[in-house]
């Protein structure tokens, strides 16, 4: 029996993918004028796209996982998963929030903040730490954003706490 | 007409500002060299979002000076303290950090300072010449031939895609698909935008670039957490003092080994798909091959540090000679230096250096420049980096990701782009684990709209596909492109099948052909020539199967 391995998978979800994007293609609208086609060279990139995963996934199936890429120390259970990427968790979580607190307390407060939990969740919460990783925060988010505001005439976004200073 | 040119962009260049600029560029690239993680590529690209505001020749020679130091940069690293930098200096260690533990750690660091300007210079020298004369033959394309180039670069992601050439071809049609997300470059039709307005103008190239490479190369750096919380400096530093006299006495003696290695990496930048990384070590093999002392190699001695420096120096003068001729990025670094000109709103092709000469000469000019106030700025910088090195990488991290948000935004002041810099950032993360190399992914998405562009104007003039294969520059770039797809399987069973005794004569014998169509006095010789060589490599593989 073949046993399914984490190359596998990554094929069938790129076959998924050019399948969603080729029934996306029926929606480009097709006009009278222009003799190349919109969806002409899209439709053939998804072919190319489509035949290597296919090669990709007898690849797979037939020799196993690329064993080049595996990595010995990666954890099997899925607590030792969860700390292995611990950090990674961290950097996405919290950049998300970044971003989607921006439109509430604008760039400059979202960056200090995100940029000091981060320093702080990956370096440790020692007093010592926090003093610093809150200093190194304001100093280089408020430095780039005094750049860009004042030295390169950027607006960026204030936020509904700062839009009425 | 040229000295006018020249003089006109040394003057746009020279202002107290962009040398300011360039300091400061030459500077961060030199830090951004030095430290193991942080790649050339993610220092130039990351530097993008600041030159938005300035005029183009400002940006550009900002960018180059980035580049240039960051060239310099990984020589730092390596002498003192035996992890390269870059990939481009891997062999600098080789006798660098040696050389430094054998007490001469100032004459190491002299020595790698001057070879990495002397490759420079003639890089420079070479980008001058060569550029403008390749462009003249660029200016004969017409789209069918342009087509058929862009399909040459496209078939470098095979080489560049490294062990698994199969993930390497999946990433760079990845990169293509990407790019057509949006409107269509032609007539302007929504493709691929799912209801979502925001991505009716595609996602921001930079955002994609910083997403993908820098993004997901500081995730993989601070991914381990006691790895995250160590600093250079505990691996052991050396303190120095660069010895500049004694460093050019020493190239002095050795200017044939410093030249020759220049010239490999010339000529390694203008092939494409090979960069420094592999210049470098190319370099340091040939100086070994043909030393009077190859056993010395490897204990410290000046010509392990010549040749690796001059060699990975050169490669940009080689890579942007192609860049600025052709409008063909030959790697990756070259590739977000063409994303810088597109956001200037100039589009390199073959016509550029003759529409847009005093661009085109401040680029050059920028690159001479650089490489004086890499020398000068050496010394100061050593003394930075002693001090960077002991920041703690997850504050480099944290820090850079931070500011990563607000230099994208700053693009276009619009959020969405630090949404695509978030999603492209955990895509180009994904791939790293799973093993897809990200540069194959950079060309696609550089290259797809100016494919899908030169397809749609060689379809405006004609539905009729025979030009592909009867216009001769066309089929000499299909006839190569052919042959670079089939390279790595070539290499990969070179020897062992009788086919690849044949695959050098086949390809001489077939690019004779479009050599002769093209007419004329010297491409008919230059064809002749091949046919001939292809003859010799002929009888020479049936000679050799004889003897098998």
């Amino acid at each position: 029996m073949v046993r399914i391995n984490r190359d596998v998978v990554v094929a069938v979800v790129l076959l998924l993918i050019c399948g969603i994007f080729f029934w996306a293609s029926f929606d480009i609208r097709q006009p009278d004028y222009g003799s190349l086609k919109p969806s002409t060279w899209p439709r053939a990139i998804l072919a190319v796209l489509a035949l290597l995963s296919l090669i990709y996934l007898a690849q797979s199936l037939k020799g196993g996982e690329d064993q080049a890429e595996i990595d010995d120390d990666k954890p099997r259970d899925v607590r030792g998963w969860f700390s292995y990427w611990r950090n990674i968790f961290w950097c996405f979580a919290l950049f998300f929030a970044y971003l989607a607190s921006i439109p509430m307390l604008g760039m400059l407060i979202s960056g200090v903040l995100f940029v000091f939990l981060l320093l702080s969740v990956l370096g440790g919460w020692t007093w010592r730490n926090v003093i610093l990783h809150a200093g190194v925060a304001l100093l280089t988010v408020g430095g780039m954003w005094s750049l860009f505001t004042f030295g390169l005439g950027v607006l960026l976004p204030p936020g509904e706490i700062l839009t009425p200073f | 007409m040229i000295i006018e040119n020249i003089l006109l962009a040394f003057a746009e260049i020279t202002t107290i500002k962009t040398l300011i600029f360039m300091m400061v560029g030459v500077a961060a690239g030199l830090i951004a060299g030095a430290i193991p993680g942080f790649t050339i590529a993610m220092a130039v690209v990351l530097t993008l979002p600041f030159t938005f505001g300035m005029p183009a020749s400002q940006g550009l020679a900002t960018m180059v000076s980035v580049l240039v130091g960051g060239l310099s940069g990984g020589l730092m690293a390596g002498i003192l303290t035996g992890i390269p930098g870059t990939p481009s200096s891997v062999a600098t260690t080789f006798d660098g950090f040696p050389m430094a533990r054998n007490g001469e750690p100032g004459l190491a660091l002299g020595i790698g300072v001057w070879s990495s300007f002397i490759g420079g210079m003639i890089s420079a020298v070479l980008l001058v010449t060569l550029a403008p004369q390749l462009a003249r033959i660029g200016l004969e394309f017409h789209p069918w031939d342009y087509f058929m180039l862009v399909m040459f670069a496209l078939t470098i992601t095979a080489s560049l895609a490294g062990k698994n050439l199969v993930k390497g071809l999946i990433a760079g049609a990845l990169g293509l698909l990407i790019r057509t997300v949006g409107e269509d470059e032609a007539i302007g039709m929504a493709r691929f935008n799912f209801g979502n307005d925001a991505l009716l103008q595609g996602f921001d190239f930079i955002a994609v670039l910083i997403g993908l490479f820098a993004f997901s190369q500081l995730l993989s750096d601070i991914r381990d957490p006691a790895m995250a919380r160590r600093s250079l400096a505990e691996r052991g530093t050396v303190h120095a003092k660069i010895e500049h006299v004694r460093a050019l006495k020493e190239i002095g003696k050795r200017w044939t080994l410093a030249l020759r290695s220049a010239l490999i990496g010339v000529f390694t930048g203008i092939l494409p798909g090979a960069g420094g990384s592999i210049a470098n070590i190319l370099a340091y093999d040939q100086a070994k091959k043909t030393s009077k002392y190859p056993e010395k190699f490897g204990t410290g001695i000046p010509d392990g540090i010549i040749a690796p420096e001059c060699s990975n120096n050169a490669v940009e003068g080689g890579a942007l000679i192609v860049l600025m001729a052709l409008g063909i990025p030959g790697d990756v670094t070259a590739a977000i230096m063409l994303g810088a000109l597109l956001m200037n709103d100039v589009v390199p092709s073959p016509s550029f250096i003759s529409d847009e000469p005093v661009l085109a000469y401040s680029i050059f000019i920028a690159f001479f420049l650089a490489t004086f106030m890499m020398v000068a700025l050496q010394s100061f910088m050593l003394r930075v980096f002693v001090l960077v090195i002991r920041v703690r990488m997850y504050v480099l991290a944290s820090v850079i990701l931070g500011l990563c948000g607000i230099g994208v935004f700053a693009i276009n002041n619009v959020e969405f782009d630090i949404w695509t810099l978030f999603w492209f950032g955990i895509l180009g993360f994904l791939m790293r684990q799973f093993g897809f190399p990200l540069a194959p992914m950079i060309l696609g998405v550089v290259l797809g709209n100016i494919a899908e562009l030169n397809l749609a104007r060689a379809f405006a003039m004609t539905s009729d596909l025979t030009p592909f294969v009867t216009r001769p520059w066309s089929l000499f770039f299909l006839i190569i492109s052919v042959f670079s797809a089939m390279y790595p399987w070539y290499q990969a069973v070179s020897g062992k099948r009788a086919w690849t005794r044949y695959y050098g004569a086949v390809l001489s014998i077939c690019l004779s052909l479009p050599m002769f169509m093209m007419g004329g006095i010297v491409r008919p010789i230059i064809g002749t020539a091949l046919l001939l060589l292809g003859g010799f490599f002929t009888v020479k593989a049936i000679q050799k199967q004889a003897v098998a």
